[in-house]
């Protein structure tokens, strides 16, 4: 009996390292997931606006587009290498490799042919613009204006919510 | 039977917490690092009619308000804001102008005039002007904040057709 006792003390399971991998794993996903639904490109600054409200109803389809620029850490423009230059055009952020504003025409083409394939009438698709403070209006109408020409028809554009009540 | 029942001999199972808490605090730091306040975000609607705008209006009620915004080519600032073509300024008070412009024309008293109920507001910029201050021009058209309500002027705002840039490097 007492030898028998001392051995089945032995048989103990650690379970601490598998905990571990658990957590991590919980993490990770928790992390990814995150990452999948955010459409939102923290690149972009967007100007802030008292009455920028969320849209009462959720719309079904939209398509998010991201315009802004590269930046260092200082807030400064850069180019592609990461030089600083003021005049860095602005970038469309969007699935990936970020495009010149003016060269999007095809993207949105492809977009546009990807909604109807999955049997969503462009027409029905809300074009949500989240563009930076300092991008120039001018290009923003310019690529509403190639959304057009890809027969995309509603137009939103985003601001952050500003606090104060004045 | 004797042995089991005398209660020096009940083996306690220890619990190492130890290693738990390391990783649980790692996960807590994990998270607070990466974990980034998403604002809340919202958003206008602008009307952009295709391509050619053909309707002709009626009469002058149709006839949609003007606002026009010049920007400065090479910083992009604001120069000057005009509603229906009357200077407003360059500054915060320019804003401060369009906003009361619209509430008289759009609200008497505590009602809403039913002449500019819907009325459409359109919205001509400079080619480099900063995005901001295009929004800001929507912002104050659009209404404004009282008792934390909001007090709506405009509901239709579109874009005149694109300026050609005059800058360097705008594009």
């Amino acid at each position: 009996m007492k030898f028998k006792k001392a051995e089945s003390h032995n048989a103990e399971v650690d379970m601490t390292p598998m905990i571990d991998i658990v957590f991590q794993l919980i993490a990770f996903f928790m992390v990814a997931i995150n990452f999948e639904q955010m459409q939102a490109d923290e690149r972009v600054k967007l100007p802030r606006d008292r009455l920028a409200k969320p849209a009462e109803v959720k719309r079904d389809n939209e398509l998010v587009l991201n315009v802004g620029y590269d930046r260092n850490e200082r807030g400064e423009r850069t180019d592609r290498l990461g030089r600083v230059d003021p005049d860095a055009p602005a970038l469309v952020f969007y699935a990936g490799d970020p495009t010149p504003v003016l060269n999007f025409a095809p993207k949105l083409k492809l977009e546009q042919q990807v909604f109807k394939d999955t049997g969503v009438d462009p027409r029905e698709v809300t074009v949500v613009i989240r563009a930076d403070s300092e991008v120039p209006t001018g290009l923003v109408q310019q690529l509403i204006k190639m959304a057009q020409e890809a027969s995309f028809e509603k137009f939103a554009v985003k601001a952050t919510q500003a606090r104060d009540d004045t | 039977m004797k042995v089991r029942g005398s209660g020096g001999k009940v083996q306690k199972v220890e619990q190492q917490m130890a290693p738990m808490i390391d990783i649980v605090f790692q996960l807590l730091i994990f998270f607070l690092l990466t974990l980034k306040i998403v604002e809340p975000e919202g958003d206008f609607s602008v009307n952009m009619p295709i391509a050619a705008p053909s309707q002709t209006p009626q009469d002058a009620l149709d006839l949609p308000i003007k606002v026009r915004l010049t920007a400065d080519p090479e910083t992009g600032e604001l120069m000057q804001l005009f509603f229906n073509n009357r200077p407003l300024g360059d500054g915060p008070e320019a804003f401060q102008q369009l906003n009361t412009q619209m509430l008289q024309l759009t609200w008497s008293g505590n009602s809403r005039n039913p002449l500019t109920k819907d009325v459409e507001v359109e919205i001509d910029v400079d080619y480099e002007l900063n995005y901001e201050y295009f929004i800001k021009a929507v912002s104050n058209v659009t209404g404004r904040m009282l008792n934390g309500q909001q007090q709506r002027y405009a509901e239709k705002i579109k874009f005149a057709a694109p300026r050609e840039p005059r800058a360097r490097g705008a594009g």
